[in-house]
């Protein structure tokens, strides 16, 4: 998924998937991301953040 | 689309295919086992295993984490769904489940308010959206889901959402893969490992296997190439007399893992002393319930559930297909009493289950088309 807006105050994400469905990620488990990161989301949160 | 057209190239898998050709011994019979239900699910999408040599045998693992739940939990998780103010939250595919009485979607007809979630934190959402109902979150992953159960629930503790509980069903995938090694029913020359899992534990738990029992691993993606990739890098190891954990899904997994999604779920799970797997039996240590600093979380403790081990259906073979003894097309009501609308089992609920991979894909006979 890619990440479309940054709430880093609460550790969410907004992130579209492939098929442009949006969905908020828990983004505790990775650095900091960014817009335009890709994440591998499972679940709701983000495991990875894919090199860019 | 990055990360997925660059690893579906027909071309480039042509080409893997025949360096897997050149690969293997004639005369020699090869079982692979892929672990995980989402390498079952792109190996019949994508037709991968009609580009393998047919000594090279690919065998369905047990890492389907709505085909192992017992009956006798989805029989707990309805009766919790069935009581006054409860809403019952769980994932798309864990509703068609089938319990000993029927399904959660059933008991949904019957009046329970069963609800599904695309993570637990929207379960989380509806608790604090609702404060005059229970809202209960059936879990159920591997490790690879574990995870966001455990940040919701200290997320729940953080806020004080009183009214948030889980019914703790997450397993782990290292039992039941020594498990299977144990087994005398079972010969495997190697594994295609678990990628998503090993986002979270990493590749170097996958260590024993090569060390304990001389049979070698390969951590693998999810896409085409993927697959062809890391079953080249099992039948190299083999050839070359290696046998060592390799990790071919090196975009993605790190070789010691998530470390900060391991301390939260060591600070939010801890290991059950056994925990019963549909068709296997019960497993030492291979499943999570909450820790005592979550235990005002778990719903078994806050709701009485009849906690009832009961027998699968006598038709059903999901544990010899789980267990990779028999494929899906040898069990008895595979395809006629058993399809993905009326599953009796397990494996033909899940998109990830081995049955519905076939079903899906059309693998209805036993021969194999090699091209």
């Amino acid at each position: 998924m890619t990440v479309v807006r940054v709430d880093g105050e609460r550790g969410l994400a907004l992130c579209a998937s492939e098929d442009g469905a949006r969905h908020t990620v828990e983004t505790g488990l990775v650095d900091p991301v960014s817009l335009g990161d890709s994440v591998l989301v499972h679940a709701g949160v983000a495991l990875v953040t894919l090199p860019g | 689309m990055r990360y997925v057209e660059e690893f579906r190239d027909p071309e480039l898998g042509h080409a893997m295919a025949g360096e897997i050709l050149a690969t293997v011994e004639p005369g020699r019979h090869y079982k692979l086992m892929e672990v995980c239900g989402g390498h079952t699910h792109s190996i019949y999408k994508y037709g991968i295993d009609d580009l393998l040599p047919a000594n090279v045998e690919l065998v369905h693992g047990p890492g389907c984490p709505v085909c192992v739940i017992p009956m006798g939990r989805v029989d707990d998780g309805i009766a919790i769904a069935l009581q006054p103010r409860v809403t019952l939250t769980c994932f798309g595919d864990m509703l068609r489940v089938p319990g000993s009485r029927g399904t959660l979607l059933d008991a949904k007809a019957q009046g329970a308010d069963v609800r599904m979630v695309y993570s637990p934190l929207d379960a989380l959402r509806i608790a604090r959206q609702n404060p005059d109902r229970e809202v209960v979150f059936f879990a159920i992953g591997f490790e690879t889901t574990a995870p966001s159960t455990a940040l919701t629930l200290r997320r729940a503790k953080a806020e004080g959402v009183a009214n948030f509980s889980c019914i703790c069903n997450h397993v782990t995938i290292l039992p039941p893969v020594r498990a299977l090694l144990e087994s005398p029913d079972l010969r495997l020359d190697g594994f295609i490992g678990p990628g998503h899992v090993c986002t979270v534990v990493g590749a170097r738990p996958f260590e024993f296997i090569p060390a304990d029992y001389g049979r070698p691993v390969v951590i693998s993606g999810f896409e085409p190439l993927d697959i062809l990739q890391s079953i080249h890098m099992l039948l190299r190891q083999l050839a070359e007399g290696r046998c060592e954990v390799e990790n071919q899904y090196r975009r993605v997994v790190p070789y010691d893992g998530n470390l900060r999604a391991l301390e939260v779920m060591a600070d939010v799970f801890e290991l059950r002393p056994h925990f019963e797997w549909r068709g296997m039996g019960f497993i030492s240590h291979s499943a999570l319930k909450l820790s005592a600093a979550y235990e005002e979380f778990d719903a078994e403790r806050r709701f009485s559930a009849p906690g009832v081990r009961i027998a699968d259906p006598k038709a059903c073979q999901c544990g010899e297909v789980l267990k990779g003894v028999i494929k899906p097309w040898e069990c008895k009501v595979f395809g006629t009493a058993c399809t993905p609308e009326h599953a009796i089992g397990t494996c033909m609920v899940s998109p990830e289950g081995a049955c519905a991979a076939y079903y899906n894909y059309g693998r209805l006979a036993r021969t194999r088309q090699v091209v």
